[in-house]
């Protein structure tokens, strides 16, 4: 049972990251990126590449981080002369291509077979107890990450941030050039997704191009927009509500008879679908947000 | 040559066939102000509507193809009444995830109660003709005409009655159209039917030339918007020439890079548009910056 807890723990936190990472480019900065998936693919991928290949953990982990980061420096770039929607299509676009990459580049990823026996960290304390130190690795990245966020926002810089969400032209009619903050918390918030797809791969110890749908950015949205996107609570909250979705979808299955596990699926994907529309039709600030429209 | 000849053929076929839910994506562009998202899923809608009209006994895939196109116009219709004309005043991004939503919701529906077999038409086994090597398969001639017919329709609609014409005006400048006088409501609603149509005979026509299964219009999600930031956001030509260029060019690509790298191919005509000319062929850069 502990066990169980401990590894729904886990992933609730790999969750956090994922919408700590999202909170800043969406919540604070107003940058759609609808590729969270895609950084936390190539995190997973290289970390689980150079851990395979004998690197030791800690710096394969820096190398999952840096290397999902600096992966969103075209995007961000890109991001600088689009409006909002249009950098959602490409970084949808660019999650698929990324998907698609690493199912075709069997010389490197093995393809759809996937990479089995991802060493887990501290793999010398067995499998247990490797996994108790992961928890406790992660919820310290986690606080660490919410702290930095919350610091951020109460910062100048912070506020430079939530102004160019709000009104972007008034901030650069007062002589700020908010262009370099933008890709910088792109590149940050990708870096904070790649870090949760390392931890991703090293708990799961196997991944596939599959696990990486565009689905997986669909439920940090859910759970970000659900939470209340723009602040820390928001966007820990929104783990927490995503997990419990995701997980209680699994017990109801065995309640109501005659479901498939693949109808489950669509049930899964349909209550995301509702979610979306219901929750930016009628709250906007989140669940537990402002009913301001 | 002849290979060189042969993907160029098909490549054609798929773009007159993709310039459908394009051109659906371009007018909504234009018009709504978001890329809806939700295109590729009501392709899939019509596709298996289609197979189901055939699965209840409608034979004539024609037939079919008018019932699905009929249903799927109304649940087009049906989610602008309830949906975006709601989040019309919200920022953009509220109408692009509950297109999302939308159509991870139809997705969903469809896949629980069809299941994830592929499934085809019932249409008539034809031998291929062979022109010395140069293969043309009369299903994707039909293909081809259905498409292009359709196309024909949608320009004398939009360039030769008053509906096409407050459409574009409305495209063109909302507050000027509002001015003159033209009913939102009415051409809203005859807007989204026109998309739901187009989308469901473009969801047909694929499962026609592939196969129907629930990925098939996501799947054509980003060709399609990369055609019409292509060819030009708002601009219904553009939208076509578009989809023409990207589908040839990616049936050209498939012997360097294997037909699995189309998407990602797409994925690049997208990025490279929107960096260097993100006005497209003959857009209007400022629905895009």
């Amino acid at each position: 049972m502990t066990a169980y807890l401990q590894a729904i723990g886990i992933v609730s936190l790999i969750y956090a990251l994922l919408a700590l990472g999202l909170n800043l480019q969406f919540g604070l900065t107003r940058l759609v990126n609808f590729g969270v998936v895609a950084f936390f693919a190539i995190g997973a991928y290289t970390s689980a590449l150079l851990a395979l290949a004998g690197v030791p953990l800690l710096l394969s982990f820096a190398a999952a981080t840096v290397l999902a980061g600096i992966s969103a420096l075209p995007l961000g770039l890109l991001s600088l002369r689009l409006r909002e929607d249009y950098l959602a299509i490409v970084t949808l676009g660019f999650s698929e291509a990324v998907r698609i990459t690493l199912q075709q580049e069997e010389w490197l990823t093995k393809g759809v077979q996937g990479l089995p026996g991802i060493p887990k960290v501290f793999a010398s304390l067995g499998p247990a107890g490797s996994d108790t130190a992961l928890f406790f690795i992660l919820v310290a990245a986690t606080a660490l990450v919410a702290w930095g966020t919350l610091r951020l926002t109460r910062s100048p810089l912070g506020r430079l941030l939530r102004a160019i969400g709000d009104d972007e032209p008034a901030l650069m009619a007062l002589g700020k050039n908010p262009t370099k903050f933008k890709v910088q918390i792109f590149m940050v918030g990708a870096a904070l997704s790649g870090l949760a797809g390392a931890f991703y791969a090293h708990f799961i110890t196997f991944i596939s191009p599959e696990q990486f749908l565009p689905l997986v950015t669909f439920y940090v949205w859910m759970g970000l927009i659900m939470g209340g996107s723009g602040s820390v609570r928001g966007a820990l909250g929104g783990a927490v509500l995503l997990m419990i979705f995701l997980e209680g979808s699994r017990f109801i299955k065995d309640f109501i008879p005659g479901v498939s596990e693949v109808q489950m699926a669509s049930v899964r994907l349909a209550v995301v679908g509702l979610a979306l529309i219901l929750v930016t039709m009628y709250r906007p600030n989140g669940l537990f947000g402002k009913t301001t429209t | 040559m002849i290979q060189f000849l042969n993907l160029l053929i098909n490549g054609i076929t798929e773009g007159l066939v993709v310039a459908l839910p394009a051109l659906a994506m371009t007018l909504v562009m234009g018009v709504n102000r978001f890329p809806n998202a939700a295109t590729g899923d009501f392709m899939t809608t019509g596709a298996f509507m289609a197979v189901g009209a055939q699965l209840l006994g409608v034979q004539s895939l024609v037939l079919a193809t008018f019932l699905a196109a009929l249903i799927t116009a109304m649940l087009s219709a049906a989610s602008y009444e309830l949906i975006f004309k709601k989040l019309a005043r919200q920022p953009m991004i509220a109408s692009l995830l509950a297109a999302i939503g939308l159509g991870f919701l139809l997705r969903s529906v469809i896949s629980f109660f069809a299941g994830h077999d592929q499934r085809t038409f019932n249409v008539p086994l034809v031998r291929a003709w062979n022109f010395d090597g140069i293969r043309i398969l009369p299903t994707d001639l039909a293909i081809a005409g259905a498409a292009l017919g359709c196309l024909a329709v949608v320009f004398i609609l939009l360039y030769r009655t008053s509906f096409g014409r407050q459409l574009r005006a409305v495209s063109d400048n909302p507050d000027l159209a509002r001015a003159s006088g033209i009913r939102a409501r009415k051409l809203m609603i005859g807007l989204w039917l026109l998309v739901g149509v187009l989308s469901a005979i473009g969801g047909v026509l694929l499962g026609m030339k592939a196969v129907v299964m629930p990925e098939l219009g996501w799947d054509h999600l980003i060709p399609a918007f990369a055609a019409m930031v292509l060819g030009g956001i708002g601009s219904p030509v553009g939208a076509v020439i578009g989809a023409l260029l990207m589908s040839v060019a990616q049936e050209l690509s498939v012997p360097l890079l294997g037909p699995s790298y189309k998407l990602v191919l797409s994925f690049g005509v997208l990025a490279l548009v929107l960096m260097v000319r993100p006005a497209g062929l003959m857009g209007r850069v400022d629905l895009i910056r």
